[in-house]
C-alpha cells in the first residue's frame, strides 16, 4: 500500500442536524415524527411551498427576458435593496445616510461566512462572543477561520428563562471592541428572546464598551408573523449603536420564503455614523470591493433562481400583500401547535412546569429534555429531536401531537425514576 | 454615561482602521461588464464575459433545459419540496453527474472507480465553488502550494490566495501564439522537488484553456502527465467547458480519461481533483450548478470517509448547502435519455456556431490562428493585442474584451462582426 499524504486527514463526526435526518429517513417504523431540522412543515407534515413563491415563480417563468445569466458578483441589487428596506424599515436613518452596504449571500451561513472572513481579514485577534447555547454550526463558521469564539450566558435552565445578570456581566468583562453575535428574534435553539424592555439595556451595555454587534436574523416575520415585530431588535440596535461602532447584519430568507434549499441571504454591513470630514461614500466603496472579492473567491457569484423569487415578491405590492398573509399562516400554526402540546402535557399530568414552550417563540422550542430522554424518545416512540432537547414545533401537527406528547410523558417519567439526585 | 479615555481611543482606532481598508481591485472581467453597462454608444458590443450568445446577441435557454424546467414545474414533487438539500448535494445529482464524469466520459476506468468507493463527491456552487472546496481541503491538510499557468482565468489566483494557499506559482503555458510545453515541464522539473515531505498542487485546464482558446495536444498531454505524475504532484483538474472543443461532451473529456489510465498511471498517490461546471455547457451560468470530485488511492476505503467527513465540514462551515433548483434543471436533463440527447445536440449547435465565427472571422482578418482547429477551442480567441490596443479598442470603439486580449466569440454575431473586425484592424494597424 502506497503512503500517501491524504492519510494524514481525519475522519469527523457527521452534523448532528443533518444526521437526525439521515436516521429518522431510515427508520422503518410506521409512525415516526421528525422534530429535527428547521424546516416548516404544514398541517399534514408536508413540505409547504407558500402561495407568494409559487406567484412568483410563475411570473418569473413566463417573463421573455427569463434567463440564467451570470448576476453582478455582489448579487441581484432588486434582492439586496428590497431586502434592506425589510429588515431596517423604510425609514431608517442608516439607510437615508448611506451607511449601509448590502450583498446578496448564499443563505444566512454564507452570510456568517462573510462576516467570519471579513472579521479574519480587518479585525484580527478579537473574539467573536456567542450565546451559550447557540446554532450549533455558528462556532464552525467561525473556527474555520481561525477567529476565536467566547461564550456569553443566555439560558438559566434552572428557569427556563433568560440569564440577563449572566449576559450583562459577560458584554461588560470582554475586552472593549470585542465582538458579540446575537439573535436578531426567535432565539435558535432556546425559542427565548430578550423582551422589548431587556433589548434597551442590552443594546446600551454593548454600545458603552464600544462592541461590534453581529445581528443574525434567520426568521424574520417568521416568528410573529409580522416584520416589524421580529426587526425590533434590529432597528432598535441601530439607533442605539449609531454613534459607536458598526454592526453586520445577516439575513436568510430560507424560513420566511419557505425556501430552504434555494439558499437566498443578504448580508449587510452598517457603518457607524461618520465624522463630517470623513467621506462616507468613499468607505463604502472600499468595504463594498472587500466584499467583492471575497465572494469571488469563494463562489464567484450568488444562485440567481431564488434571489430572484425573494425579488420579485419584495418589488410587487400584490405579492408583499399575500407573503404577509402567508407569514401568518405560517406563525399562527406554530402557536398553535405550542399551546397544544403545553394542554396536552398539562393534561395528562407529566411532571415539570411546561409553560416555556408557549412563551418561547419562532421555529423551535427548547424542551428541557435531557439528552437521555431524547434519546428514548428515539429508540423507543421514533420520535427525532436534537439532543440538546430542542424541537421544531413546525414539525407538530394534529396526526402527531397526541403521540409526542404521551412519548414525551413516558420519556419524563421513565427517566426521572432513575435519577440519582 | 461616564465613558472612559481608553474607551474613547479604542473607538478612533477601529475607526482609523476601518478607514485604512483598501479598495480591492475590481474584478477584471465582471468590473468591465459594469462599465460596459454604463456606455452610451449604441454601436457597443461586450466581449468579456464568457456567456453564450445566439445569432441574435440573446442569451437564451438552451432547449433541452427548457423542457427540464417545464418537467419540473409539472412535477408535484419536485415542484413542492424547497427543503434544505444534504450538505453535500441532491443524491440524485451526485448519482447523475457521477455517471456522467466517471461512465460515460471515462468508460474504460471511471466505472471501476465508482465501484470501490474511490470518489469523494460534493455538489459545488459551479467551477468556482468546486476550487474553493478543494483549495480548502488541500491547504488545510495536504498542500499549500499550487502551480498556476500563465496566463489563467484571473480568479484562480484570488481562490487559492484565499483558501489558504499561501504558495501561488507560475508555469509558462503561452508565448507568442503557441503553447510552451518545453518550457513547462523543464520549470517544473527544476522548481519541484520530487523527495520534498510537502506535495506540489498543479492546476490543468481540462480543455479550451481560458484564457488562451488553446490546448496541448493528446502527445503533449501524456508528456505532460509523465511529468507531474513523476514529481508526485497532486492535479487539479478544471473542467468548466466539457463540450465546448469537440461540440461532444463526453469526448472532451480526454484528459481525465488519461490521468485515470491505470496502465499508465496506477494510481494518484495523493489525490486527483476534479472540478467540473455546468454552467457553460448547459448554460445555467447563475444558477451556480457544478461538482468537486476527489479520487482517492486504491485499497484505502478510509481515506474516502475521511475526505467526505473533511469535504462536509467545508461546506457546512461556508454556506451549509448547496442552491437546489439548478441543480433539479441538471439532474432531470442527465436523466432523461430523451433530454439527455436533445443536451448533446444543443451543445453540438453552440459549438457549430462558435466555429461558423471563427472562420467569418478570418475571412475579415486574416488571422491564421483563428481556423487553427486542432488547437483553438472553445468560446474564447486569444488576440494577442497588447494594452494599449485594448483601451483604444473601448475608448474609440465601445468593443470591450478584458486587458489580456481575451475576447468571447459568442458576442459576435452577423449584425456586428464586420464592426468589430474592422475595429481590429484599426487598432492593430495603427497602435
Amino acid at each position: 500500500m502506497s503512503q500517501t499524504v491524504l492519510n494524514n486527514i481525519p475522519q469527523l463526526p457527521a452534523d448532528a442536524l443533518f444526521g437526525i435526518k439521515q436516521r429518522s429517513s431510515r427508520d422503518a417504523r410506521d409512525f415516526k415524527v421528525d422534530l429535527g431540522i428547521g424546516a416548516y412543515r404544514d398541517e399534514n407534515g408536508r413540505p409547504w411551498v407558500l402561495p407568494s413563491v409559487r406567484s412568483a415563480e410563475k411570473a418569473i417563468h413566463e417573463d421573455p427576458l427569463y434567463n440564467h445569466e451570470y448576476l453582478a458578483i455582489n448579487g441581484l441589487p432588486e434582492l439586496s435593496i428590497g431586502a434592506a428596506k425589510i429588515l431596517f424599515g423604510e425609514e431608517s436613518h442608516a439607510l437615508k445616510e448611506g451607511r449601509i452596504i448590502s450583498v446578496q449571500s448564499i443563505s444566512g451561513t454564507g452570510a456568517l461566512h462573510i462576516v467570519s472572513k471579513f472579521v479574519a481579514k480587518f479585525l484580527a485577534g478579537r473574539a467573536v462572543y456567542l450565546s451559550e447555547p447557540t446554532w450549533a454550526n455558528h462556532k464552525a463558521i467561525f473556527k474555520t477561520q481561525n477567529v476565536k469564539t467566547e461564550a456569553y450566558p443566555y439560558w438559566k435552565s434552572s428557569t427556563k428563562t433568560l440569564d440577563m445578570d449572566g449576559f450583562l456581566g459577560a458584554i461588560k468583562s470582554a475586552p472593549n471592541g470585542s465582538i458579540f453575535l446575537l439573535h436578531a428574534c426567535a432565539h435558535n435553539p432556546t425559542g427565548l428572546d430578550p423582551s422589548k424592555e431587556q433589548w434597551p439595556t442590552i443594546l446600551d451595555t454593548l454600545a458603552s464598551k464600544e462592541h461590534i454587534v453581529i445581528f443574525d436574523s434567520a426568521y424574520q416575520g417568521f416568528a410573529s408573523g409580522s416584520l416589524d415585530n421580529d426587526a425590533f431588535a434590529v432597528r432598535l440596535g441601530l439607533e442605539k449603536l449609531a454613534k459607536s461602532c458598526p454592526i453586520f447584519v445577516c439575513q436568510s430568507f430560507a424560513k420566511n420564503f419557505g425556501m430552504y434549499g434555494e439558499r437566498v441571504g443578504c448580508f449587510h454591513l452598517v457603518l457607524p455614523q461618520q465624522d463630517a470630514n470623513v467621506d462616507i461614500s468613499k468607505i463604502n466603496r472600499a468595504i463594498s470591493s472587500q466584499l467583492s472579492t471575497i465572494i469571488r473567491s469563494e463562489v464567484s457569484n450568488s444562485p440567481a433562481y431564488g434571489a430572484k423569487i425573494v425579488a420579485k415578491i419584495l418589488n410587487s405590492p400584490d405579492l408583499t400583500k399575500q407573503w404577509h398573509k402567508d407569514m401568518i399562516t405560517m406563525s399562527s400554526r406554530i402557536t398553535s401547535m405550542r399551546h397544544a402540546l403545553r394542554d396536552k402535557l398539562v393534561e395528562l399530568g407529566t411532571p415539570g412546569n411546561w409553560d416555556h414552550i408557549v412563551s418561547q417563540c419562532g421555529m423551535f422550542s427548547y424542551t428541557g429534555l435531557t439528552a437521555s430522554m431524547v434519546e428514548r424518545l428515539e429508540t423507543q416512540h421514533a420520535v427525532y429531536l436534537v439532543s440538546s432537547g430542542r424541537a421544531s414545533i413546525a414539525g407538530l401537527n394534529k396526526g402527531n401531537l397526541e403521540h409526542v406528547a404521551k412519548s414525551i410523558d413516558e420519556v419524563v417519567r421513565y427517566c426521572s425514576k432513575d435519577a440519582k439526585f | 454615561m461616564d465613558r472612559s479615555k481608553g474607551i474613547r481611543t479604542l473607538g478612533k482606532r477601529f475607526f482609523a482602521s476601518i478607514d485604512k481598508i483598501p479598495r480591492a481591485p475590481p474584478d477584471r472581467i465582471l468590473g468591465l461588464t459594469e462599465k460596459f453597462n454604463e456606455d452610451r454608444n449604441k454601436k457597443k458590443v461586450n466581449l468579456t464575459v464568457g456567456i453564450y450568445k445566439d445569432a441574435w446577441g440573446q442569451v437564451t435557454t438552451f432547449p433541452s433545459v427548457a423542457k427540464a424546467q417545464r418537467l419540473i414545474d409539472a412535477d408535484l414533487v419536485l415542484n413542492t419540496d424547497l427543503s434544505y438539500l444534504p450538505i453535500t448535494g441532491c443524491p440524485d445529482y451526485s448519482e447523475h453527474v457521477l455517471n456522467f464524469l466517471f461512465k460515460e466520459s471515462c468508460p474504460l476506468s471511471g466505472p471501476k472507480l465508482l465501484k470501490e468507493g474511490r470518489v469523494s463527491f460534493t455538489q459545488t456552487l459551479s467551477g468556482t465553488g468546486a476550487l474553493a472546496v478543494a483549495s480548502k481541503l488541500l491547504a488545510l491538510w495536504v498542500s499549500q502550494t499550487v502551480w498556476l499557468p500563465q496566463p489563467s482565468w484571473s480568479n484562480h489566483r484570488n481562490i487559492f490566495r484565499s483558501n489558504g494557499f499561501t504558495n501561488v506559482k507560475e508555469y509558462p503555458y503561452y508565448k507568442d501564439g503557441r503553447i510552451t510545453v518545453e518550457e513547462w515541464l523543464d520549470h517544473l522539473r527544476s522548481a519541484v522537488d520530487k523527495n520534498s515531505k510537502t506535495r506540489d498542487c498543479i492546476l490543468l485546464h481540462a480543455c479550451c484553456h481560458n484564457p488562451t482558446g488553446l490546448d496541448p495536444t493528446k502527445e503533449q498531454w501524456k508528456q505532460i502527465l509523465d511529468t507531474i505524475h513523476e514529481l508526485g504532484m497532486i492535479p487539479i483538474i478544471d473542467m468548466a467547458y466539457q463540450g465546448l472543443e469537440s461540440g461532444n461532451p463526453p469526448k472532451d473529456a480526454y484528459l481525465l480519461r488519461l490521468c485515470l489510465d491505470e496502465s499508465l498511471y496506477k494510481s494518484w498517490p495523493h489525490g486527483l481533483f476534479v472540478c467540473q461546471s455546468f454552467a457553460k455547457n448547459m448554460g445555467l451560468y447563475g444558477e451556480r450548478v457544478g461538482s468537486l470530485s476527489v479520487v482517492t488511492p486504491p485499497f484505502q476505503p478510509e481515506t474516502k470517509d475521511n475526505v467526505d467527513s473533511q469535504l462536509k465540514q467545508i461546506v457546512r462551515s461556508i454556506y451549509s448547502s448547496p442552491p437546489g433548483y439548478g441543480s433539479r434543471v441538471a439532474t432531470m436533463v442527465l436523466s432523461k435519455s430523451f433530454l439527455k440527447m436533445q443536451w448533446y445536440k444543443d451543445v453540438e449547435f453552440m459549438v457549430s456556431r462558435l466555429s461558423q465565427v471563427r472562420k467569418e472571422m478570418h475571412e475579415l482578418l486574416e488571422w491564421p490562428s483563428l481556423i487553427d482547429f486542432d488547437r483553438q477551442h472553445g468560446m474564447f480567441y486569444y488576440t494577442g493585442l497588447n494594452p494599449k490596443q485594448i483601451n483604444a479598442l473601448r475608448n474609440d470603439y465601445s468593443v470591450y474584451m478584458t486587458m489580456d486580449g481575451r475576447i468571447s466569440l459568442s458576442g459576435i454575431n452577423d449584425c456586428n462582426i464586420e464592426y468589430v473586425c474592422k475595429a481590429l484592424k484599426s487598432v492593430t494597424k495603427t497602435i
